[in-house]
């Protein structure tokens, strides 16, 4: 278990990300253990979100808290079983020789860090989620919330992706020392070199690019989506407790109508 | 008692801002902050009296004011721990938690230097209005100067890597979010001289950012 946390802070650092260490094309992680690291930070996200719940006026339900605490790392694993077979096979059309292995890693990986960052957004999600009663103003936050740690998941999945390929194709060269100055002394501004960084002077072919950039849109329009079929997340305090609603009408409509909600 | 009076005195002055604090310093920077903001609270909420049933007031002002700033705080700091980990800023994460407590702990120390000031307008004007006001100017003061400390502490970690500017931004924007809301939440500060004693506002139990979106849009709307 603690092994599965050190292996999430290596992610996070960047650590085991560094071309050094993607030396045969796959991310040192364990699948299986990073899988249960994602679940356990969905659900403590899922319990910071339901404190909407837990504090309503008229008292508080208790199965909209339960519902909303499993629903959150349910969301993101069945984003991740839709998405995980077109990332594979548009991966091996773009060319690059990464395994189907490799692929599940990296997704699961990224998924990983998209769900820390969510969850350590959780303490301000339930601070908010505790002292508000506005139903509009929370669905706004959390879609704020849930964007800010995707963008942040997505976009380490976009760097690994051309690490990886990188890594994969050409030979590995020598690790170049950082530039001194005359003196010798190290420079005085550290350049960056974390997690998501892009990698400097080397382009991935213009296909690959291509293909994995249309397909980050693709697993954040399902994502979104998921998240609507998946819902109510957060129970609206004017209806009926209900596990899912019926079909209909859109994530994005239904963005737009709390924001003219809020307002009014 | 002396060395957290000479603690002070380096926080004011801008002691040993090139290297992250040790674990002592970091603990006398939250006693001066709880201590200091004890003060301040004390003679904030004194505004209706200081006798009899009006003293429960000073005492739940003087809790309010250190229990704002550290809630805040504490409930800001998991995100921004992350986002300067995922950034590859974590090595200086220390130096940074100690920039950001450092700039608490002086808001609260200029506070309680300017409570003569709130003391004797509360002496010499009764009106409730102008009363908080000018908490609300004191507490501008106060968040200005402790911007200048933040600056200070963190200039050495701008000068090494750059990236820290914007993380820095990002703290102060989620700091404000946090705290606008937390401000909202734990009126009164002052206390209404008519109005009974109470720790919350039952009405206060809502979210600024609704009154002040609903506000604008019944100004534009009528």
């Amino acid at each position: 278990m603690r092994q599965w946390f050190k292996d999430l802070d290596g992610l996070l650092r960047g650590d085991s990300t560094r071309l050094g260490t993607l030396k045969d094309g796959r991310i040192g992680i364990a699948a299986g253990g990073m899988c249960v690291v994602a679940v356990i930070l969905g659900l403590v996200y899922g319990v910071c979100m339901g404190f909407f719940a837990l504090f309503r006026e008229g008292g508080p339900v208790w199965e909209q808290f339960l519902a909303t605490t499993l629903k959150v790392p349910l969301l993101f694993l069945l984003t991740l079983v839709v998405t995980f077979p077109s990332l594979y096979v548009f991966n091996a059309l773009a060319g690059s020789r990464l395994t189907i292995v490799s692929v599940l890693r990296l997704l699961l990986a990224a998924l990983a860090v998209n769900l820390t960052v969510l969850s350590s957004l959780g303490p301000i999600s339930a601070f908010f989620a505790a002292s508000t009663t506005s139903y509009s103003f929370m669905v706004l936050l959390n879609v704020a919330i849930f964007g800010v740690a995707g963008g942040f998941g997505l976009l380490f999945l976009l760097r690994t992706l051309h690490r990886l390929v990188v890594s994969g194709n050409e030979p590995l060269p020598e690790a170049k020392p950082l530039p001194t100055d005359s003196a010798g002394t190290p420079p005085l501004i550290v350049p960056n070199d974390s997690a998501i960084d892009p990698l400097r002077g080397r382009l991935m072919g213009r296909h690959e690019t291509l293909v994995f950039r249309c397909w980050v849109v693709v697993f954040a329009l399902v994502g979104s989506q998921m998240a609507w079929v998946l819902r109510p997340f957060l129970g609206n305090p004017a209806t009926e407790f209900s596990w899912f609603r019926g079909r209909g009408s859109s994530f994005f409509e239904s963005v737009g109508q709390h924001i003219v909600n809020f307002f009014k | 008692m002396r060395a957290l009076a000479l603690q002070v005195d380096n926080l004011l002055r801008g002691a040993g801002t090139e290297e992250a604090p040790s674990g002592r310093v970091l603990r006398d920077w939250g006693i001066i902050l709880v201590a200091a903001g004890l003060g301040y609270g004390a003679v904030m909420g004194s505004f209706g009296g200081l006798f009899g049933e009006r003293f429960v007031q000073v005492l739940y002002s003087a809790i309010k004011v250190p229990f704002l700033l550290g809630v805040t705080f504490v409930v800001s700091l998991p995100s921004f721990f992350v986002l300067n980990t995922i950034l590859g800023m974590r090595e200086d994460f220390r130096q940074a938690l100690g920039a950001l407590l450092a700039s608490q702990a002086a808001m609260t120390v200029v506070l309680l230097s300017l409570a003569p000031f709130t003391a004797f307008w509360y002496a010499s004007a009764a009106d409730y209005d102008h009363a908080l006001l000018f908490n609300g100017v004191m507490f501008a003061i106060a968040s200005f100067t402790a911007q200048w400390v933040l600056r200070r502490r963190y200039g050495p970690l701008i000068a090494r890597r750059p990236r820290h500017r914007q993380l820095l931004r990002l703290w102060l924007g989620l700091y404000v979010f946090v705290g606008i809301q937390m401000a909202w939440v734990l009126r009164p500060f002052v206390g209404h001289p008519d109005l009974p004693v109470q720790f919350f506002r039952k009405e206060a139990w809502g979210n600024a950012y609704e009154f002040i979106a609903q506000m604008i849009w019944r100004n534009l709307a009528n």
